[in-house]
C-alpha cells in the first residue's frame, strides 16, 4: 500500500457557504442598525399612539426636551415622584428648567437662528400630570418658542 | 525539466482564516450595537399661547368641538366628553370620540370643515397619555389600503389646549 499524499488526511472544509449567511448576516444588521445621533433620554417612557408619524421631513432645527421620572431597572418610579427635565445630564424640576431655556434660546440667537423657527420637541412621560407639561410649554412660549411637536411611540398594530 | 504536479501547483488556496476572523468580529459588532426600539413619531401642534387664542381666532361659523378629560386622583382616566356628552373610559371612549369627529367633519378632507378647531380641556393631574390618546382620536385614523400598507386619514388639523383645570393647590 502507497501512501502518497499524506497532506489530504486534513480535510479540506469547504467555507464558501458558511462565508455566504455571515456576509448576509452582516449587511442584515448593518442595514438595520441606526447610528442616527439622537437626543432621546431612555428614562421617559413614551406614550403609544398608532396615529404618531415619524415626519415627514426632518426638521432642520430641533430642540429636545426630554420630560420624566427618574426610574427604577423595573421601570418604577423612583424619587419625590415630581416630573424632571433631563437637560445636559442634569435633573430639573420645570420651574427651575427657565434659565437653561433662556440660555439655549440665547445660543439661537447668537448663530443668528430666529427661536421662532426652531421646533421644540418635547419628549413626555406617559405618566407625567398633563398640567406640568403645559406649564413645560408654556415657559417655553415665554422664553421666545413658538412651535411644538410632542413624541409619542408608534404603536404597530 | 521535469515539470511535475502541474495540475496541483496552479491551484491556489486562498487563506481563509484571517477573512473569517475579520467577518465575525464586524458580525459580532453589528450584533451588539444593534438597538430594537420602536420607531417614535410625533404630533406637529400649533400652539397658540392659551391667553392671546381667544383673541386671535378670526371670526369662523362653525361650532367649536370641544374635547373633555377629567382625571381621578390617581391621574387615570375619569371621563371624556366631547362637547358635553359623556363617551366614558377606556379605549372604546376613545373610538367613539373618533366617530364623533369625523361625524362633525362630514368627510376627511372636507374643505368647508379644513379650518375646524377642537379645544382639548384637562384636569392638571391627568396623565399625558391619555391626552396624546385625545390627540390622536381627533387627528384621524389608519386605514388599510389596497396594497396593505397603513395610510393615516387626517380629520382635524388644529388643536389647542385650553389651559389645564383643577391644578392642586391653586
Amino acid at each position: 500500500m502507497k501512501f502518497k499524499k499524506s497532506a489530504s488526511t486534513v480535510p479540506e472544509v469547504d467555507m464558501t457557504p458558511m462565508i455566504d449567511i455571515v456576509f448576509q448576516l452582516i449587511a442584515f444588521f448593518m442595514v438595520i442598525s441606526n447610528f442616527e445621533q439622537t437626543q432621546a433620554d431612555e428614562r421617559v417612557k413614551l406614550p403609544q399612539d398608532q396615529l404618531a408619524q415619524p415626519p415627514q421631513v426632518k426638521r432642520d432645527k430641533e430642540f429636545v426636551i426630554n420630560f420624566g421620572y427618574d426610574r427604577n431597572k423595573k421601570g418604577e418610579i423612583i424619587g419625590a415622584g415630581t416630573p424632571l427635565v433631563f437637560y445636559a445630564g442634569e435633573s430639573l424640576p420645570v420651574q427651575q428648567f427657565r434659565s437653561p431655556l433662556k440660555l439655549e434660546r440665547d445660543n439661537y440667537v447668537a448663530t443668528g437662528v430666529d427661536p421662532k423657527d426652531v421646533s421644540v420637541t418635547i419628549r413626555s412621560d406617559s405618566k407625567v400630570p398633563f398640567g406640568q407639561v403645559q406649564e413645560l410649554i408654556k415657559l417655553c412660549q415665554e422664553v421666545g418658542f413658538t412651535t411644538f411637536a410632542l413624541k409619542a411611540q408608534q404603536k404597530t398594530l | 525539466m521535469k515539470i511535475r504536479n502541474k495540475n496541483e501547483a496552479a491551484k491556489i488556496e486562498p487563506q481563509m482564516a484571517p477573512m473569517i476572523d475579520v467577518v465575525f468580529q464586524l458580525l459580532i459588532f453589528f450584533m451588539l450595537t444593534l438597538k430594537i426600539v420602536e420607531p417614535e413619531g410625533d404630533f406637529s401642534i400649533n400652539m397658540p399661547v392659551a391667553a392671546q387664542a381667544s383673541n386671535a381666532i378670526p371670526e369662523q361659523n362653525l361650532p367649536p368641538l370641544k374635547v373633555q378629560l377629567t382625571a381621578q386622583a390617581n391621574g387615570e382616566l375619569a371621563s371624556l366628553k366631547f362637547n358635553g356628552s359623556d363617551l366614558g373610559t377606556g379605549t372604546a371612549a376613545f373610538e367613539r370620540l373618533n366617530g364623533l369627529i369625523l361625524k362633525a367633519i362630514g368627510r376627511p378632507g372636507n374643505p368647508l370643515t379644513e379650518e375646524q378647531e377642537v379645544e382639548i380641556e384637562a384636569d392638571y393631574n391627568l396623565n399625558y397619555e391619555y391626552v396624546i390618546s385625545a390627540v390622536g382620536a381627533v387627528s384621524g385614523r389608519m386605514q388599510k389600503t389596497s396594497d396593505g400598507k397603513m395610510k393615516m386619514i387626517r380629520y382635524i388639523q388644529n388643536i389647542n389646549f385650553a389651559p389645564a383645570r383643577n391644578k392642586p393647590g391653586a
